[in-house]
């Protein structure tokens, strides 16, 4: 069976930089995995390789065994990968209903049309309400998603990044700056709306990646150095000294 | 269908105002005024489907605009030449077919980028236009430009477009027309997220949409609406020169979209209506127009930003909710400040005028609302500068006033909504 989504020696410098120095790594089909790693290890800069926001110097990424390396982000999120960042990225003037209609037209096949009324579109209305009772945003319909509080933007963030229906789905650091009761929010939410699909997602907060993740991988200067069941990462000496022993130290 | 007459009343609102129009202000130079009101509705119009929009502040729409024209005036001529059957109101069309075409063609260089590097192209494009127009003279016609006769096409339903009230009517409704489609156009999938691409067009790209391509059919649309107000200005003057496409008809669209306002659909609408006005009325009366053209766009641009439809929309929301006495008594305190500081700039600006420029050839003495004022000798200057100073001042120390006011209506605008 191929790989959801499968990267093969993957290398990213900038200059003289190298920031990603080779990461191999196949995620199974419906699979939630975790990519943690100690700041500065490159997580991000793998989020960008993979999504297609820049390219990466070598190496090559597979889509359900497509090959979609160095493909524009468009092409990559019409494949069925869709991404969130780790600093809220919406359409801020818009309001909450219109940036969930702006997630879906695409998937649902409307692509440029100028020919025809968007309030007419049935399955977009269907879709784009769908979404906004999914991520509990209902009562904010059409209040412009730059003045809505953190937390909302951050549901917004998910609602826009699932809106295209993407069977994979990659999340930087969803619940980073959020307090615990939204955390709890923030993991229940990812977890209904990626039921069945493929999950990655990069994390700091632990108890987080040990309650959602299948799998762990640790970056660790632009390298994976281990990639496990969360048990058996949490036992991996290597780990320890790397990344959660350095952590606890702190 | 109470919601599809909803849908419609604006439109039928503005199509009665377009016939009526002209039997309240029957006046010539009315009509003439009103006919290029309805061109350069278009215009404003078209140039905010870039900048309002879709977020791309563009330095050469006058470029679709005059070409559009002028391909429409030479078509005319062939048409009047080869005796065909076209008749005028066919020609805006073909002006607007020739914006689409320039704008396909210069838009795929122009919208490869947004921001800057988008805006200085346009700027590129538009001087490659206009510095060309004075050497391909066989389709410029040099500094006299190309002219037509609307009259010597084929008759429509037996028109002939001699008489500047059969223009009026033909603009009216080819404005309708364009003002309905531009909005239309806004409420489409396309035009959502030509939205999206102006507010974030990096996210764009990660919800499937590639931010050039929507740019450039949006360029492609500009151009074409900009080519039929094109064609409706070479159908009202018979003439066509590279003023039409060059910096400052470019410029003109950008004053008209920002003093109308760029962010609500109707701003550029207001915008050409008012600029145009000023545009024919303070060229009558002062040789400076310009200059009073650029004091008022800094204006609009450092303390109305959403233009006059975005500042009146302000009031009518606190008026909607009552609020608008608090805001009463800090602009009664302003006002007069205002109007001190207006009189003594205007008064500056038209002495200085008289006394450095080449008008005074015709004497010393400026006529200022009725006044005959002579700008060689000292008081009028010392009043003038009285009063702007004066004026200036008092408004700077009492602008706070109008701050605190609004505050405490947004206090309470805001306290109403929904948490």
């Amino acid at each position: 069976m191929t790989a959801a989504l499968s990267l093969h020696d993957l290398r990213k410098s900038f200059g003289a930089m190298s920031i990603i120095r080779g990461v191999s790594l196949d995620i199974e089909n419906g699979e939630r995995h975790a990519i943690i790693g100690p700041n500065g290890a490159g997580k991000s800069t793998l989020f960008h390789l993979t999504s297609g926001r820049i390219r990466p110097t070598s190496g090559e990424v597979s889509l359900h065994g497509e090959r979609i390396t160095g493909l524009p982000p468009f092409e990559i999120n019409r494949r069925g990968l869709s991404r969130s960042f780790q600093i809220t990225n919406i359409f801020p003037k818009l309001s909450v209903y219109e940036n969930l209609r702006c997630a879906t037209l695409w998937s649902l096949g409307h692509k440029y049309a100028f020919w025809r009324s968007i309030n007419g579109l049935r399955d977009v209305r269907e879709r784009s309400q769908w979404l906004m009772e999914q991520i509990g945003l209902t009562g904010r319909r059409d209040v412009p998603a730059g003045v809505l509080t953190y937390a909302e933007q951050r549901a917004l963030e998910i609602g826009v990044t699932i809106g295209g229906g993407a069977d994979v789905i990659m999340l930087d650091e969803p619940t980073a700056g959020m307090n615990n009761s939204e955390t709890e929010q923030a993991v229940a939410l990812i977890r209904k709306v990626t039921e069945g699909k493929t999950l990655v997602m990069v994390e700091h907060d632990m108890s987080v990646v040990f309650n959602l993740a299948d799998r762990i991988s640790v970056l660790v200067y632009g390298k994976i150095i281990a990639t496990d069941t969360p048990d058996r990462i949490r036992e991996n000496a290597e780990v320890r000294e790397a990344y959660l022993g350095q952590a606890s130290h702190q | 269908m109470i919601a599809f007459m909803r849908l419609l009343a604006p439109w039928l609102a503005l199509a009665v105002l377009f016939a009526v129009a002209p039997h309240v202000f029957a006046s010539g130079s009315a009509m003439t005024m009103m006919s290029v009101m309805g061109t350069m509705i278009i215009y404003a119009l078209s140039y905010n489907m870039l900048l309002g929009q879709t977020g791309l502040l563009s330095f050469g729409h006058a470029v679709y605009f005059g070409l559009g024209g002028f391909v429409a005036i030479h078509a005319m001529n062939a048409v009047i030449h080869a005796k065909l059957g076209v008749p005028v109101p066919m020609i805006p069309l073909i002006g607007g077919l020739a914006g689409l075409g320039f704008g396909f063609l210069f838009g795929l260089v122009s919208t490869k980028r947004a921001g800057i590097v988008f805006s200085m192209i346009t700027l590129g494009v538009g001087e490659l236009v206009s510095s060309s127009s004075f050497i391909l003279r066989t389709f410029f016609g040099g500094e006299e430009g190309i002219t037509t006769n609307r009259s010597a096409l084929a008759p429509f339903f037996g028109h002939r477009f001699g008489p500047q009230i059969e223009v009026y009517y033909l603009i009216a409704a080819w404005c309708l027309l364009s003002v309905v489609a531009m909005y239309a156009l806004t409420r489409t999938p396309f035009g959502r997220m030509c939205n999206a691409v102006r507010d974030n067009p990096e996210r764009v790209e990660f919800v499937g949409y590639s931010p050039r391509m929507l740019r450039m059919i949006a360029f492609c649309f500009a151009g074409f609406f900009a080519g039929i107000a094109g064609g409706l200005a070479a159908i009202n003057f018979e003439i066509m020169n590279s003023e039409q496409l060059a910096a400052q008809q470019s410029s003109l669209a950008l004053f008209m979209a920002y003093i109308g306002g760029v962010s609500s659909f109707t701003g550029p609408i207001v915008g050409a209506v008012i600029v145009t006005y000023l545009q024919i009325t303070l060229s009558d009366v002062s040789s400076v127009w310009l200059l009073y053209f650029g004091l008022m766009f800094i204006g609009v641009v450092l303390y109305a930003p959403d233009g006059v439809v975005g500042w009146v929309k302000l009031h009518r929301q606190a008026a909607l909710r009552g609020q608008l006495w608090r805001l009463a008594p800090s602009y009664a305190l302003v006002t007069p400040g205002f109007v001190a500081a207006g009189l003594g700039a205007i008064m500056l600006i038209e002495l200085a005028n008289r006394q450095f420029e080449l008008v005074q050839s015709e004497g010393s003495v400026v006529r200022l609302f009725g006044i005959g004022l002579d700008a060689a000798t000292a008081p009028p200057w010392i009043v003038a500068f009285l009063l702007f100073g004066v004026g200036a001042a008092a408004v700077r120390l009492l602008w706070p006033r109008v701050g605190d006011a609004w505050g405490a209506v947004n206090e309470r605008l805001h306290s109403r909504e929904p948490a």
